[in-house]
């Protein structure tokens, strides 16, 4: 089965690289990744409801917030995360480990499926939205969700959002070195195959291939194969390899 | 009396992370919750828990009596004073 599909419009966040400008200079290899992340403003979000967004949060509804645009309302979502907000779910079994009374908001707003939760509240969406969490393979997992999710509902589109921040330090020795802060949210649109800028399909591949293919974090693979002429993508959950295709312009 | 106001704003403040509000800013007289200050039912439990921590006094967070020491500042410190210690 072949997926066809466009990117309608996207947003993503990593230290110092907060725009699509940036991350087409990153692309180039004009600009590099920064030592700190940054937080938006998030100025549509009231001032009362801003208060409680941690930066896992802030930079996630941000990305969600300007990928969505116009669609924000009622553009049906994935949300991906491989960590969470792992921050406050760390200060959470701190708080249990030394008998103390746990944050009712921090413990609310811990869940994986918080930040959907917010942003279908500030938005107002009641269109169905999921939570996906696939260890190292999360980034393609949810998206390989959400395009099947829009074909098969026949959805004309759908908001596909992923991020991780970098670990807390007591977890740091169980994650591979690379890891990076990263929110990235993609608006998704149907389209037939004639007129599709991507395809995505399940390939088999050797396994030296494989391993070839496989370095980098998957998000930043799949910005770097979205800003360039790049003509395919691949990469792997578990043992499934997918492809993404360009349509030759 | 005073000293216990301004130490409850500013509880307040911190617990509830008001980011661009000042102690000066709450009405001690005012509503807390929707109208006033426009706190909702999670700070009332998060305001809970800040009290016991800070003065060691327990708030049922949904019963009719707790919801008039909630009412303002000044009745939150008025129920404060006489059952701290």
């Amino acid at each position: 089965m072949v997926f066809y599909f466009n990117v309608a419009n996207w947003s993503a966040w990593a230290d110092g690289l907060e725009t699509q400008a940036d991350w087409q200079q990153w692309q180039a290899g004009e600009k590099q990744l920064a030592d700190e992340l940054n937080l938006p403003a998030l100025k549509s979000v009231p001032p009362m409801q801003r208060r409680r967004l941690s930066p896992f949060a802030k930079v996630t509804l941000h990305c969600a917030l300007e990928a969505a645009g116009d669609d924000a309302s009622h553009v049906p979502s994935v949300f991906a995360s491989r960590h969470g907000d792992l921050h406050k779910t760390t200060a959470l079994i701190e708080a249990v480990a030394k008998k103390e009374d746990l944050s009712p908001t921090q413990f609310g707003l811990s869940v994986h499926n918080a930040l959907a939760g917010l942003f279908s509240i500030f938005t107002q969406n009641t269109a169905p939205i999921s939570a996906v969490a696939a260890g190292e393979s999360t980034f393609i997992a949810g998206l390989v969700d959400s395009l099947v999710k829009m074909q098969i509902n026949q959805y004309a589109k759908i908001l596909y959002v992923y991020s991780d921040l970098k670990v807390p330090t007591c977890y740091q020795n169980y994650v591979a070195e690379n890891e990076k802060n990263i929110a990235i949210a993609l608006l998704l649109e149907a389209s037939p195959m004639e007129q599709a800028q991507f395809s995505l399909a399940q390939t088999k591949l050797s396994q030296s291939e494989h391993t070839l293919e496989l370095n980098g974090p998957q998000a930043f693979s799949f910005i770097q194969f979205l800003c360039s002429n790049q003509p395919a993508l691949i990469q792997a959950i578990q043992q499934q390899t997918w492809v993404f295709n360009r349509a030759n312009g | 009396m005073n000293d216990l106001i301004a130490e409850v704003k500013q509880l307040i403040i911190d617990a509830l992370e008001l980011e661009d509000i000042e102690p000066q800013d709450i009405d001690a007289d005012a509503p807390l919750f929707n109208d006033g200050l426009g706190l909702d039912s999670i700070d009332a439990l998060e305001l809970g828990v800040a009290i016991k921590k800070a003065y060691n006094i327990k708030l049922e967070g949904n019963s009719e009596e707790s919801k008039k020491h909630f009412y303002s500042v000044t009745t939150l410190c008025e129920f404060i004073q006489a059952n701290r210690n």
